[in-house]
């Protein structure tokens, strides 16, 4: 094995392999860099139901092993879990599982120096896209006439969104149920990034056979995970298939379509001034304070929060200062994530406003967020 | 003079521009237009900073939202910083608060970045006139509500 290499590896442990998706490899890792000691903790997903998952820090093993299986339907980001870990070990190492957008807010974080990017693993997931658990309930109350409570199993292949209980398997093309208006969180159906290769590892099942995952390794860290689960004799690894390599970049370049398809069907501009202020104003008008957009935001790094500071709820504004503030503070940096819509209480869209912002930016001083250790055009001065 | 009873003056619109200068530079720079006595209106609301590169974008933002109709940045000229490197920070933040405020929807005269020495009076005094003609010429700032004066 060596850094850039592309192979296929799955656990040995068979039950692992089985309780697992695809062959329970990430599991693994997490459970050989524990018992290397390469790591002092790890992250990890704890499912309580096919609709909830509660992330947990633990340093325990069989913790890790319990948390196997994936969540399509638990739209968590671990970029402010990883940021406290490193604030109460600053000399700690971490490992944890990562989308491309808890990738990326790691990354832009490590920018901004809350993560040491040499002391954490991140082991990526390919990414088609999460679900909004209580919109997928409803959906499969409605489209699919399944009980969500039987729901036993999930996947997404080849454009179809699967699901499976005891007795049946469902499958509705992804295009059919988002035209309903469910299936993927809309922050997913517009993002391009779709394979982690700013991670460690890039995990997915593209191009894998059944019980194993697609693995390619990026860097040094992530070759030292691998080799560390592979001498304490926890995975199996096997050269990947040409057809499997082949196969992976077909179905990324799709996707990345879909998600060009997308952002322009929802990024519609808004050419005139006063109707741009307008829009935003609407928008905003709804906010109730509660300062959860900033709280879940992955990429939002304060100490002492100049949002909130500049901020009174006896303000009389035509737009929140503390929006305003916020637009501005991720002007370089608002990955899309949509963490913020998802926890929104009075339902605005904040996603589509910060990347409305965001986007112009970006493309101006031609820097995208989280894919690499680029200075941010707000810390570039000349 | 104003007579009573001569109403004209008080239906023209004045706007209110709030201007941030950088101690070395623009604040003396106004006082050198005060000093050589050149005509300026009394558009403008002064705020010293001991730099340009101190004014916050937040700043900027909580003006607009209190009411000014138009925000200036003044500083010293590239290269002239007497803390070597505040205007080209103060030029960054400006960069970035435009898009954003251009975004929002606010018209470009309502922000405005100008570099001024202490010795420029006269050009400091035509800025202002300049600015004043602008605003007085776009209206009132969409995000001023109704009832501030």
């Amino acid at each position: 094995m060596k850094i850039g290499d592309c192979v296929v590896a799955w656990s040995k442990d068979e039950e692992l392999r089985k309780m697992g998706a695809s062959g329970g490899l990430v599991t693994s890792l997490l459970v050989g860099a524990l018992e290397t000691e390469l790591v002092d903790e790890v992250i990890a997903l704890r499912k309580i139901s096919e609709f909830e998952g509660v992330p947990i820090r633990t340093s325990d093993t069989d913790e890790a092993i319990r948390s196997a299986g994936s969540l399509h339907a638990a739209p968590i980001n671990l970029t402010k879990f990883a940021v406290r870990f490193f604030e109460e070990h600053p000399d700690g190492a971490i490992a944890l599982p990562v989308k491309p957008c808890d990738c990326r807010g790691i990354i832009e974080q490590a920018k901004r120096r809350k993560i040491d990017m040499d002391r954490i693993y991140l082991i990526g997931l390919n990414c088609g896209g999460t679900m909004d658990p209580i919109t997928t309930m409803e959906m499969l109350e409605k489209m699919y006439e399944m009980d969500p409570k039987k729901i036993v199993e999930e996947e997404i292949l080849k454009g179809k969104l699967i699901f499976k209980t005891e007795e049946e398997e469902k499958a509705i093309s992804i295009d059919e149920v988002e035209e309903a208006g469910y299936g993927r969180r809309e922050s997913c159906r517009y993002c391009g990034i779709n394979i982690p290769m700013m991670a460690d590892l890039a995990c997915g099942n593209w191009g894998a056979g059944e019980d194993e995952t697609f693995v390619e390794i990026l860097t040094e860290k992530g070759l030292r995970l691998m080799k560390s689960a592979v001498d304490h004799g926890l995975i199996e690894t096997a050269p990947a298939p040409e057809k499997g390599i082949k196969i992976r970049e077909k179905t990324n370049s799709v996707m990345e379509n879909v998600a060009k398809t997308w952002y322009e069907k929802v990024f519609v501009p808004i050419e005139d001034r006063s109707e741009r202020m307008k829009y935003y104003m609407d928008a905003m008008e709804d906010c109730i304070d509660c300062e959860a957009c900033k709280y879940v935001c992955p990429v939002c790094s304060c100490d002492e929060s100049k949002c909130i500071g500049f901020y009174d709820p006896m303000d009389s504004h035509k737009i929140s200062i503390y929006h305003l503030i916020r637009l501005l503070h991720l002007a370089d940096s608002c990955i899309g994530c949509g963490q913020c819509t998802d926890v929104c209480p009075a339902e605005i869209p904040l996603t589509i406003l910060h990347k409305r912002v965001a986007d112009r930016i970006q493309a101006k001083y031609d820097y995208i967020p989280g894919i690499d250790m680029k200075t941010p055009p707000f810390f570039e001065v000349e | 003079m104003r007579l009573r009873g001569d109403r004209s003056m008080e239906e023209e619109w004045i706007p209110k521009i709030t201007l941030f200068c950088c101690n070395w530079c623009s604040y003396a720079g106004s006082d050198d237009a005060g000093v050589g006595r050149k005509q300026q209106p009394p558009t403008t609301r002064t705020i010293r900073v001991m730099c340009s590169g101190r004014t916050d974008p937040a700043f900027v933002l909580a003006a607009l939202l209190e009411g000014s109709d138009a925000v200036l940045f003044t500083g010293c000229h590239i290269g002239d910083c007497h803390y070597i490197s505040g205007n080209y920070k103060a030029k960054k933040k400006f960069e970035m608060l435009k898009e954003v405020v251009d975004e929002l929807g606010l018209e470009d005269e309502r922000l405005q970045l100008q570099w001024i020495s202490a010795s420029e009076g006269s050009e400091f005094a035509a800025y202002i006139n300049k600015v004043t003609e602008e605003i007085k010429a776009i209206g009132p700032s969409p995000l001023r509500q109704e009832w501030m004066k």
